[in-house]
């Protein structure tokens, strides 16, 4: 539940007031700031210890909050009353659950593992009094003072942080942090107000910036509500070897090898767990390579666990689908940069289509690693605290900034290779100055590495998350279409073998494939997910992309026309096909007549080479195709129980014939076989009895040899006609309407929005049919599988069909099946408006804790520019104390305002209740 | 060795030639690069994160190449952004590791993909890569017609230096026959050789090869214009030596094929 709201620091004079939302989503209570970037907070509810109400003027309603850390929010809620009391009820209730799920105590070790305690701890002078207000539960009591806190750290406190502490004005920027954090809480219940990121734009300190990159991205609250999981995760896995376990291990050595804690094998083995940890947690990504890099940069400050949790938060939700099989959310984000490029630098961008230089060369590595392998690392780092802090915006506007301040140079190059040099030489020179010949000292002493973000944050300030958002709408479906094409493109040219079918007829086939295995995925022992789409992932030495049984049978039903059952289905509203798959004996054995390397299952070589040896066939050799299938032991005769077999799948394949032709010559077919059949067997003497059960063969010895089989089918026109043509045309490749794509995650297929949508034309079509049937305007009509006989004998075949009534009522009723392929396609918008429904329910039920974190994701604040004087004073000022308030004065020159959202009336109220006394 | 500085006056102009290497993870693609650019061997390779830029001279006799490596991404799942790297390409180098099997079907895959979707007339090597590792069994120098020549089993170019234990084990089994190698190279028209990044041997001769190979006049004459668009008319015969230091076993002539 959202409520308007007014939140204050229960402080006076802290912070100014702002109007925002407050959301409860247990087991969270979040806040945004109107302008959704100033201020928001996302407390776990399990970390506020006393809610009590405000006893203000009349019609305020207010809410004072105390959280775990003894800070005191103030939030006016400013709906109306009803609204309000509602809300507090939920509110109510939620805490009580949390109180009885125990997630109260957990708060208490959890805050040990955050660095952020011991620093508000130690260097203050006077501790946490206010903590000791009465929290709602007991054990907020601890009566010793801050006894060894193990606090979660990186490799960086074993083997040094990167860059030099002293440049870094390390003292400085932890001081400003602990007085901020005192003031606005820390880990847990961190509020964010805009100083926040201003000091997260001007560099975090080392040993704070794991527990702040936890913070800011969310991660933390992950760990906190899965408490022992990674652990778990690695025991329970013990062993295991996979494909992504086999890749690890080839990169642990290159991941970031010039950093001390990368020479020593606990360094490596921490980044071995981690990653494990996450391809064990997600096996559909599993491990891509710039994925050590991201893990070896975060473990140098951060534990393993804040590691583990902080990759998926990066893997999964801000840079979504950057390291799957696909890399899709990488290619779209590629597209979604040239687009901007386009937009915000066309003299550049036309530059490079003119001389056909391709953006993605320099700058797809930017995004796959968060420039950590393209710049000095101290630089990188800067621009990652931005990232988790703002969002992957900061990515696009880093990455605009850097060929908008090269722009001069950009002009001048002529192809990739010189584009890639500049970029180079740009990146090494980032901790040069940016104005070496200004006669201002000042402007002198900015590095360039400054102005990069300067320029990032000001000049592209414009590009904001929904930019980013509707920018990767817009080239979403381009993306998908190409790796499809790709992809395809590429199993078809791996296959060994076309046969005779052209690349094109391979192609339907593939589709066909394709669609069948959205519809049913193959076994993940068969085959690795997802692998047929990219491109036969899981190397060659790994068995390929193969099909079972069930996914088989889609598959068929998509390209043979007896392997369906097509139901055209008449309700006076609509007129449609039902497709149902065709379940029968034969269908399996096609199958297992394919897997000619008896794998149980089929790849697409296996279907290309099956369909082959049918679709192409003449009469003869028809009639040994279809022999053979059916002669199991492959010895040239068939027994008679074979033969019983292959008649019933004479009688499976003309189920849905029009009248009786079909029937009588199957009937006559079976007749004539075991008549021949007896007729031909060597010197049977006492054959008495009559031509069913002839006399000493067993039913499962060889009876029918090909010849005979041959003879006893030519007899017949009918079934002449079959083998003649009838058999293969009924194999159709024609092309698969496109599947309907889901537009929430993985280009793959979310196959709920799938189920759901095929849901919603279920209930739909079972409505229309129940309509249908009440006014007597409901009919099915199964469609013939080989259709020899509709145009002859069509009026005679209906009347069998179809109640005298319903001839009379509906002339569009008798149409043809072109008629049926035209409604077909009417159902078809029916559905497209159905899946939008379902897609909109769909948004909204993911769980509580991704949408809170979700909640904490969503909005950023613009960015402050950096301190001039970030490096200037190494030289200078090294033995003169720093003066704290210098760092951030040039920041504040950059600040842009905030807007609390209030008018004036509205703060002197506001301030006004950080005085207010609590109702009883 | 292979530096552009020491000039011969003659070699007037250097031709840009771009070449891409493919190939299987960990293969040595990088390495094979590292070699033949700075001739260092380092047994910790950061992976290459889409792919990697460099550049390095080559001299023959008459002219001067100067080569643009694209060093590519050898993960599966890089596969789909090759193209982007592999465009115009009029050299490829497709690299698979000789102590495991399934790098050759996986290079064989990636040269079926380049001549249907590459530069029409793009020259293309197999290399096998990581010799070092399966000293003992034969000592044949990259592209000497005779796979039989003999050992001169110089012990000292299996480099004991190294063998960190980030390479596969010590004890490695050669998987792909040479022969297999080279006849699926000569069939399908590829020139052919195998090499050791590790040592050296064999890598500068796979760049001299194609250097011989490419039409550079072609690229001359196309280049004025935009890149690409090549033929292959004749078959060139420049004869090696040049600025490019060939091992004592230099390369004789006939590469397996010269179509």
């Amino acid at each position: 539940m959202e409520i308007n709201a007014v939140l204050s620091m229960g402080v006076q004079g802290e912070e100014d007031s702002y109007a925002g939302k407050l959301h409860l989503i247990p087991p969270y209570l979040a806040f945004t700031s109107l302008d959704r970037k100033s201020v928001r907070f996302t407390l776990p509810l399990s970390t506020i210890r006393r809610v009590e109400r405000l006893n203000a003027r009349a019609g305020i309603y207010a809410l004072s909050l105390s959280t775990w850390h003894g800070m005191k929010i103030i939030v006016q809620l400013t709906s109306l009353r009803p609204t309000a009391d509602a809300f507090c009820s939920l509110l109510r209730e939620a805490l009580k659950v949390e109180l009885q799920k125990g997630q109260m105590k957990a708060v208490k070790g959890f805050v040990r593992t955050c660095y952020s305690e011991v620093l508000v701890s130690t260097s203050s002078t006077a501790p946490d009094n206010e903590r000791e207000d009465g929290s709602l539960i007991n054990d907020a009591k601890e009566g010793s003072p801050p006894v060894e806190m193990e606090y979660h750290g990186g490799l960086g406190l074993r083997f040094k942080f990167p860059g030099d502490a002293k440049k870094l004005r390390e003292a400085s920027k932890v001081k400003l942090w602990t007085t901020y954090l005192r003031a606005h809480g820390r880990n847990l219940t961190l509020l964010r107000y805009p100083q926040c990121t201003r000091l997260v734009q001007v560099g975090l300190p080392n040993r704070l910036r794991g527990e702040m990159w936890e913070t800011l991205s969310g991660s933390l609250y992950l760990r906190f509500a899965n408490p022992g999981l990674y652990e778990r995760l690695l025991e329970e896995n013990k062993g295991r070897t996979s494909t992504s376990t086999e890749d690890i291990e080839k990169d642990l050595h290159r991941s970031l090898p010039e950093y001390a804690g990368y020479q020593s094998e606990d360094g490596i083995n921490a980044l071995r767990r981690v990653l494990q940890a996450y391809s064990f947690r997600n096996p559909e990504v599993g491990y891509c390579q710039a994925m050590n890099i991201l893990a070896a940069a975060i473990l140098i400050y951060m534990s393993e666990e804040q590691a583990f949790w902080l990759l998926e938060v990066l893997c999964d939700r801000l840079l979504p689908g950057y390291y799957s099989p696909s890399m899709h959310g990488t290619l779209l984000d590629q597209r979604v940069f040239e687009s901007l490029v386009h937009r915000c630098l066309p003299i550049i961008h036309d530059h490079f289509q003119v001389v056909d230089v391709q953006l993605s060369v320099a700058s797809l590595p930017w995004f796959l690693s968060l420039f950590i392998n393209s710049m000095p690392m101290v630089f990188a780092f800067r621009i990652v605290d931005c990232f988790f802090c703002m969002g992957p915006k900061v990515l696009f506007q880093v990455g605009l900034a850097v060929l908008k301040i090269n722009g001069e140079k950009l002009l001048q190059i002529q192809d990739d290779g010189g584009f890639l040099n500049l970029m180079r030489e740009y990146f090494a020179s980032l901790g040069e100055s940016a104005h070496p010949n200004s006669s201002d000292p000042r402007a002198r002493a900015i590095t360039r590495f400054q102005e990069l973000l300067l320029v990032s944050f000001r000049e592209f300030a414009v590009i904001t998350d929904d930019t980013i958002l509707s920018e990767r709408r817009k080239f979403r479906n381009e993306i998908i279409h190409s790796i499809e094409s790709f992809s395809k493109r590429s199993a078809i040219r791996n296959l060994k073998s076309l046969g005779r079918f052209t690349k094109d007829q391979a192609g339907l086939i593939y589709d066909a494939l394709y669609k069948a295995m959205c519809v049913v995925p193959p076994p993940p022992a068969v085959a690795p997910p997802a692998s047929l789409f990219t491109t036969n992932d899981g190397n060659y030495d790994r068995p390929e992309t193969r099909v079972g049984l069930r996914t088989f049978h889609v598959f068929l039903s998509e390209i043979l026309t007896w392997a369906r059952d097509d139901k055209v289905v008449i309700n006076g509203f609509q007129q449609r096909v039902d497709r149902e798959i065709a379940e029968h004996e034969l269908i399996d054995r096609l199958f297992y007549f394919w897997d000619t390397s008896c794998n149980g299952a089929l790849s697409l070589q296996d279907l290309v080479s099956g369909l082959e040896g049918v679709m192409f066939n003449d009469l003869m050799d028809n009639i040994e195709w279809f022999f053979n299938l059916h002669d199991k032991n492959k010895d040239g005769h068939l027994t008679k129980d074979e033969v019983l077999t292959l008649s019933e799948s004479f009688l499976f394949i003309f189920r849905y014939e029009i009248g009786d032709a079909y029937l009588g010559a199957v009937s006559r077919f079976m007749t004539n076989a075991f008549e021949y059949g007896d007729a031909l067997l060597p010197r049977q003497e006492n054959g008495e009895p009559g031509e069913s059960s002839p006399p000493h063969i067993a039913s499962n010895q060889p009876y029918l040899n090909l010849a005979t089989f041959r003879m006893v089918v030519l007899a017949d026109e009918i079934l002449e006609a079959f083998f003649e043509t009838d058999l293969s045309a009924s194999f159709r490749l024609e092309p698969v309407p496109d599947l309907e794509l889901p537009t929430n995650n993985g280009f793959l297929g979310d196959l709920w929005s799938n189920i759901a949508t095929a849901d919603n034309k279920k209930f739909f079509n079972k409505l229309t049919d129940e309509v249908g049937k009440t006014i007597g305007r409901h009919q099915v009509i199964y469609r013939p599988s080989i259709g020899r006989f509709t145009k002859l004998e069509e009026p005679k075949a209906r009347e069998s069909l179809l109640s005298p009534a319903m001839k009379s009522g509906s002339a569009g009723a008798d149409t043809d099946t072109l008629g049926t392929s035209k409604s077909s396609s009417s159902t078809l918008a029916v559905d497209a408006e159905a899946a939008q429904s379902s897609k909109a329910a769909s948004a909204f039920s993911p769980l509580p804790m991704v949408k809170a974190a979700n909640a904490a994701l969503m909005e950023r604040t613009p960015f402050a520019i950096d301190d001039a004087g970030d490096d200037s004073d190494s030289d200078l000022e090294s033995d003169i104390p720093e003066d704290d308030d210098q760092v951030m004065d040039e920041v504040d020159a950059f600040l842009e305002a905030h807007d609390s959202g209030l008018t004036d009336a509205d703060k002197e109220l506001a301030k006004d209740l950080i005085d207010a006394e609590p109702v009883k | 060795m292979v530096d552009s500085e020491t000039n011969l006056g003659n070699a007037s102009k250097s031709v840009q030639v771009k070449l891409v290497l493919l190939g299987e993870a960990a293969v040595g693609k990088s390495s094979v690069v590292l070699r033949f650019v700075t001739n260092e061997f380092q047994s910790n390779k950061e992976p290459t994160i889409g792919a990697a830029f460099l550049t390095q001279k080559c001299r023959l006799e008459d002219r001067v190449l100067r080569y643009e490596i694209w060093d590519t991404a050898g993960q599966e799942r890089f596969h789909s952004l090759a193209p982007m790297y592999y465009r115009n390409a009029q050299a490829a180098v497709v690299i698979y590791d000789v102590t495991k099997a399934s790098s050759l079907d996986k290079a064989k895959s990636w040269v079926k993909e380049l001549q249907r979707q590459a530069h029409p007339n793009i020259v293309i090597a197999l290399v096998g890569n990581k010799i070092d590792l399966v000293r003992p069994l034969s000592l044949s120098l990259g592209f000497t017609p005779h796979p039989d020549s003999e050992e001169e089993a110089d012990d000292a170019t299996a480099t004991p230096d190294g063998t960190t234990s980030g390479d596969a084990g010590p004890v490695c089994l050669r998987q792909v026959p040479r022969e297999e190698a080279q006849a699926y190279a000569a069939e399908t028209g590829l020139l052919f050789s195998e090499t050791s990044a590790k040592t050296g041997e064999g890598i500068v001769e796979v760049f001299t090869a194609i250097a011989k190979k490419i039409p550079i006049e072609h690229i001359i004459a196309s280049s004025r214009g935009s890149v690409g668009r090549f033929d292959v008319a004749g078959s060139r015969t420049v004869s090696q030596e040049g600025g490019v230091n060939l091992d004592e076993a230099a390369v004789k002539g006939t590469s397996s094929c010269s179509c």
